[in-house]
């Protein structure tokens, strides 16, 4: 098999494609948060009695809390906080395909090259 | 003290960025494009492979 | 900027060749393994917690050390086999195929930057958090720990994991210290495991919540697989990286084990699972001043340690990315005196620094997550096609993992269930996040790859794989 020769890249082009490496990462990166995506739902189911009682706390636990300087008042925030899991199937069907797609992708057009990697490399001596 | 030692930040990674980017320009200038990436992955397996061909 | 003209191929030995130093030892991929990941015991774990519950952080600090102990088996047998820096990027390069290894490189840089970034933001906030001075931001805190780190990493490997064995071992020793001074054989003086997780509240979520905690239960081990990185560095690969590799994971199932015990044992989960300096706060809760600042100094050594490996292994996978041209070969220079790869320590730095100010701790660490956990998946899949393709027998193996597929097979399986961990939490990043990687795969496939050399990716004197 004829070696395969890579034409040369000008500084231009080289510049060009780390401006498009680094675009593409801000972009991946600084997206999601911009669009505000990150995070599962995590909300506060409000409580009417805010004793350390009501909010399920022994005797050793609110102890604790008020060594980390907490009141009831201040740590209900904290322990109301709560997740709500709720399993979105649309999203998690998205998430599988693409997923899948992606790996599939990467494995045969990975092997696409693989092949003719080998077939040089083996085939010049 | 805790704001002083903030400047002394500051002033330390100005200084140290400004030195790496000095080094910077002084090695790309003094020594060549082919010498400074003639770095090759393998370099010891390929000894290897030259003596046994 | 130069543009990098190579004439032809060398293949000469001996000349004017700058290469990276072998000068590394089994401690110091040691340091670098559990320098990267010991922080995780500092923060980041406690967040599994808040995600299922006190007794939930530990199914996963059980499950999830499984999970890296086939990371470690697998990663051992073939770097030891595939001894060169980029680690599984060269891996991948040998075994599937360039694009899988572009990918791999990708993820291996954004995993490490993104964990770089949360280290900074961590050591920033924890001295912010001491010094409770009106005013005080942690920007000149992360901006001096990613330059100072960077200036270490530029001027040479081996005093940069010289101190990253140091600053670790004292980290790890300080983690010792307080659970043998919380006397943790008896229950009831300072611990109150019983009294804090209780039937009631173990498991707040159900089991949901214990998937939903794999998530950040990676957090516990992330990046031991980084020893592979200093492959091109270590005096023996094929002895030190296994024998580093395997006792940093022992090292870090340890102190997992002894963290989790410590902190249930002294604070509320609610509270666990919230805050961002869980051995910090024991260090307090246990009364003793001597304790609080060691946990506050080891905090910060902890990020130090972990951001320092950090960087070298991000700027070690870049630099094999410029070295086999699949980005310009700008990057692979070494420096000639400090033999680093410094253009890509350099290029990285700016970046580091950028997200370190815009992102907050949360968002960093699931970033860094997400790429891992990418990277697991190619890494089951990448072992079974490593035997297949060289059978036992056929090529010299530094070492060999045991129970083959088994690793393999737990280690896909318990990847799938990160994935819907992750979802739980931060689905549409994790969609957004693969988008990005299927673009910029398009990119490279169709046109980034035509500046590539076709046979001199294959560097290791190896027979002809099997089924080509």
């Amino acid at each position: 098999m004829a070696r395969y020769t890579p034409p040369e890249q000008s500084k231009a082009g080289q510049v060009l494609d780390i401006a498009v490496v680094v675009v593409a990462i801000f972009v991946a990166l600084w997206l999601p948060l911009k669009l505000g995506f990150a995070g599962a739902a995590k909300s506060i189911d409000a409580l009417d009695a805010k004793t350390w009682d009501a909010l399920g706390q022994n005797a050793t636990m609110a102890s604790i809390w008020e060594k980390l300087g907490y009141t009831p008042e201040t740590a209900h925030d904290i322990i109301q906080n709560r997740f709500h899991y709720i399993i979105d199937w649309p999203t998690l069907i998205i998430m599988a395909i693409v997923l899948i797609a992606y790996f599939v992708f990467l494995f045969r057009a990975s092997d696409k090259e693989y092949r003719e990697v080998i077939n040089e490399k083996f085939d010049d001596k | 003290m805790w704001m002083g030692l903030s400047y002394v930040c500051w002033a330390i990674s100005a200084a140290l960025a400004a030195w790496m980017l000095y080094d910077w320009f002084k090695v790309d200038t003094t020594y060549s494009e082919e010498t400074l990436t003639s770095s090759r992955e393998g370099e010891l397996e390929a000894v290897s492979e030259k003596h046994r061909i | 900027m130069t543009a990098a003209v190579e004439t032809g191929q060398t293949t000469t030995i001996h000349g004017d060749r700058v290469s990276l130093l072998r000068v590394l030892g089994p401690a110091h991929v040691w340091a670098l393994g559990v320098g990267i990941v010991l922080v995780g015991e500092f923060t980041g774990w406690n967040f599994s917690a808040d995600k299922g519950g006190a007794l939930a952080a530990l199914i996963v600090c059980w499950v999830v050390g499984l999970l890296y102990t086939s990371v470690a088996m697998i990663d051992s047998e073939v770097t030891s086999t595939v001894a060169a820096a980029g680690g599984q990027y060269a891996q991948a390069k040998h075994i599937v195929g360039p694009l899988m290894a572009f990918n791999v490189a990708l993820f291996l840089v954004f995993a490490y930057t993104m964990l770089e970034v949360s280290d900074a933001i961590l050591l920033g906030d924890t001295i912010v958090a001491k010094a409770g001075v009106e005013g005080l931001t942690h920007n000149s805190f992360i901006a001096a720990t990613i330059v100072v780190l960077a200036w270490l990493n530029y001027r040479g490997v081996l005093m940069t994991l010289n101190v990253n064995f140091v600053i670790t071992a004292i980290a790890y020793v300080s983690i010792v210290i307080l659970f043998f001074s919380v006397s943790p054989w008896t229950q009831g003086a300072v611990l109150k495991l019983n009294e804090l997780v209780t039937p009631a509240n173990a498991l707040p979520y159900g089991w949901i919540g214990v998937i939903a905690a794999f998530q950040f239960g990676i957090w516990y081990y992330l990046g031991i697989e980084g020893t592979t990185q200093a492959a091109e560095e270590v005096r023996s690969p094929a002895r030190s990286l296994p024998y580093g590799t395997m006792a940093g994971m022992i090292t870090l199932l340890i102190a997992a084990a002894m963290t989790w015990y410590v902190c249930a044992s002294l604070m509320p989960w609610e509270y666990l699972g919230i805050t961002y300096y869980p051995l910090w706060d024991a260090g307090k809760l246990t009364g003793s001043p001597l304790l609080e600042n060691l946990l506050f100094i080891a905090t910060l050594l902890a990020a130090l340690a972990s951001a320092n490996g950090c960087i070298n292994d991000a700027a070690r996978a870049w630099f094999s990315l410029g070295r086999d041209r699949y980005l310009p070969s700008w990057f692979s220079a070494v420096h000639p005196k400090y033999r680093t790869p410094y253009r890509s320590i350099l290029f990285l730095l700016p970046i580091a620094l950028a997200f370190a100010f815009i992102a907050d701790l949360n968002q960093a660490i699931t970033f860094s997550i997400l790429s891992g956990v990418l990277q697991y998946t190619f890494m089951s899949i990448n072992i079974m096609m490593f035997r297949k393709k060289w059978p036992l027998g056929s090529i010299r193996r530094g070492y060999t993992h045991p129970f083959h597929p088994l690793p393999a097979i737990v280690l896909f399986c318990l990847c799938m269930v990160t994935f819907f961990a992750i979802f739980l939490g931060f689905g549409s990043q994790l969609i957004a996040m693969t988008v990005f990687y299927f673009l910029i795969s398009l990119w490279f496939h169709f046109y980034r790859y035509k500046f590539v050399r076709r046979g001199d990716q294959f560097s290791m004197p190896w027979p002809k794989p099997q089924g080509y």
